[in-house]
């Protein structure tokens, strides 16, 4: 597929199935060990407010995991408890404890265009497809590179 | 000043903190306290004196100044509203003790010395914040994170920070009283209708590279001035504008941006300058300020975080060892005694004596609270 025709689409045209069911979710209130196991298998996870609901409240990524298995390290400038959080120390109980509250998101209408530069412009691989408030799937670099590609 | 000294002053200074600060985190110290040293090495009593170099200038202080503005606005940001919002009842009564107290016994010490009310409230307000890092880094040696104690520090520490900055805020801004309520108040009221606005505007699509981030500092600055021309103190304003832009969804990349432009350059600035202005020749009026000054600063807390931490349920020990990891005191105590001296609270030499004694507070309690704390705390 041509890039430019593609950067011209909207998120709903090039969005499949696989896309809408196959989304890693997990609620608020799950323990820290389930997080853990789903990222074993996937970079990231969305957290929803409880099970079987799909608000979306939260994402925990690969990254954030890595924070919390590397020895802590306090920074030399330290307010809130942010840095108390760790699994060494048992202070991340819950999927809660450890996700990232604010999500940017795009939108079925919105032109991958556009989502690939609030990519660019948030420093994100990955966003969540919302309508009103509830996650319905997930537009991923690695997702718009197959396409491009014509593998799916 | 000329440029060339300006360059080569802050080019060296900014070495001298980092290696310094790196040798004291090696030895399980904060890092702010070699920051401070290095302002020593280059203010008037060592490089300043062989070389005839003065650091001192209102270049520096200006730098210094923007670097306080940064670190009230990673403060604001890092404690956020949600963490405000979440904190424990229990927690909150205890931080009601620990700043009365912290603030009473700061005031009795300005009150014994003869000092003005003024200068009584100014010393109260030094003592109100408590700086958590040394604490959080002694827990952690103690696998203590996530005990009861550890979680109530956690709490306390994070709501007295808003105490310290809020305390001053109405004890120190500029008018009479009726004046300064009325102040305070529409400070407030613009606050909430910014915060208001900002959870109503939700889907603005502007695609200008790195527009979040210059928007943002843009943001701090002129809510720090906005605070200024209401007669608060700027910091005010850089620690609300933090909280209020704490619920954006761009705050981890806003923390992110401002450590590395706070943390590598202006942050730094502004310890340098707290230790280039640092007096010896106060050192030797000092001794009955002191003397009360840094037990009273201990004491007040202690006492205050054990009898809120008591009330709250926690056992005698505990209660007490919540109060021993409450005595740190750094970043913002000397961000509020820096700014008092620039609002003109305090005549020159005192000024120069309440600094001297700030800087010897921060030392000490650094050094001997993981010790008293692993003393007092046995799980």
């Amino acid at each position: 597929m041509n890039l430019k025709k593609l950067q011209e689409q909207k998120i709903k045209d090039i969005l499949d199935e696989k896309q809408r069911w196959s989304l890693p979710v997990i609620e608020k209130d799950a323990s820290i060990k389930k997080v853990l196991a789903i990222l074993t298998a996937r970079d990231h996870v969305w957290v929803v407010e409880k099970k079987g609901s799909k608000k979306l409240c939260g994402v925990i990524t690969e990254s954030d995991i890595l924070h919390l298995l590397a020895p802590p390290r306090v920074p030399r400038y330290t307010f809130g408890k942010r840095y108390s959080i760790s699994l060494l120390y048992k202070t991340a109980r819950k999927a809660k404890d450890i996700m990232c509250k604010r999500v940017a998101r795009c939108s079925l209408e919105d032109k991958v265009g556009d989502t690939l530069t609030k990519m660019v412009n948030s420093g994100l691989r990955r966003l969540p497809i919302v309508e009103n408030d509830e996650i319905i799937g997930e537009i991923t670099v690695h997702y718009i590179l197959q396409k491009l590609l014509g593998k799916i | 000043m000329s440029i060339e000294t300006l360059l080569l002053l802050v080019g060296l200074a900014l070495i001298l903190a980092r290696l310094i600060g790196y040798a004291l985190e090696k030895i399980k110290q904060p890092a702010v306290i070699g920051e401070i040293l290095a302002g020593i090495l280059v203010g008037p009593f060592v490089i300043g004196k062989i070389f005839g170099l003065g650091y001192l200038s209102p270049e520096t202080e200006a730098l210094g100044k923007l670097g306080i503005i940064l670190l009230l606005f990673l403060s604001g940001i890092e404690i956020g509203v949600d963490e405000i919002k979440s904190a424990s009842k229990k927690g909150l009564i205890t931080t009601c003790f620990d700043a009365s107290f912290a603030f009473l016994f700061g005031f009795i010490v300005g009150h014994i010395l003869g000092y003005s009310t003024i200068v009584s409230i100014a010393i109260g307000n030094i003592l109100v914040a408590t700086s958590v890092g040394i604490t959080v880094r002694t827990l952690m040696e103690m696998n203590a994170l996530h005990s009861r104690v550890g979680e109530m520090i956690l709490t306390v520490a994070v709501l007295d920070d808003v105490f310290g900055i809020v305390i001053l805020s109405v004890t120190l801004g500029h008018g009479s009283s009726g004046l300064l309520l009325l102040k305070v108040l529409l400070f407030f009221l613009i606050f909430l209708a910014t915060l208001f606005l900002a959870s109503r505007i939700k889907n603005i699509k502007i695609n200008i590279p790195n527009f979040v981030l210059t928007s943002s500092l843009s943001f701090l600055l002129i809510f720090s001035a906005l605070a200024k021309m209401l007669g608060l103190a700027a910091i005010t304003g850089s620690f609300f504008a933090g909280l209020l832009l704490s619920r954006s969804k761009h705050r981890r990349r806003l923390i992110n941006f401002t450590r590395q432009i706070g943390e590598v350059f202006f942050i730094p600035l502004f310890f340098i300058w707290v230790g280039a202005s640092f007096d010896f020749y106060a050192l030797e009026d000092l001794g009955l300020l002191v003397l009360l000054f840094i037990p009273m600063a201990m004491l007040g807390k202690i006492i205050g975080c054990s009898l809120g931490a008591r009330v709250c349920g926690l056992k005698g020990r505990d209660a007490f060892a919540v109060g021993i990891g409450m005595m740190p005191r750094l970043e913002v105590a000397l961000v509020v005694v820096t700014t008092e001296i620039s609002m003109g609270v305090f005549s020159k030499e005192l000024a120069h004596q309440i600094l001297a004694a700030t800087v010897l507070l921060v030392i000490i309690t650094s050094l001997i609270t993981p010790f008293l704390l692993k003393t007092v705390y046995r799980r």
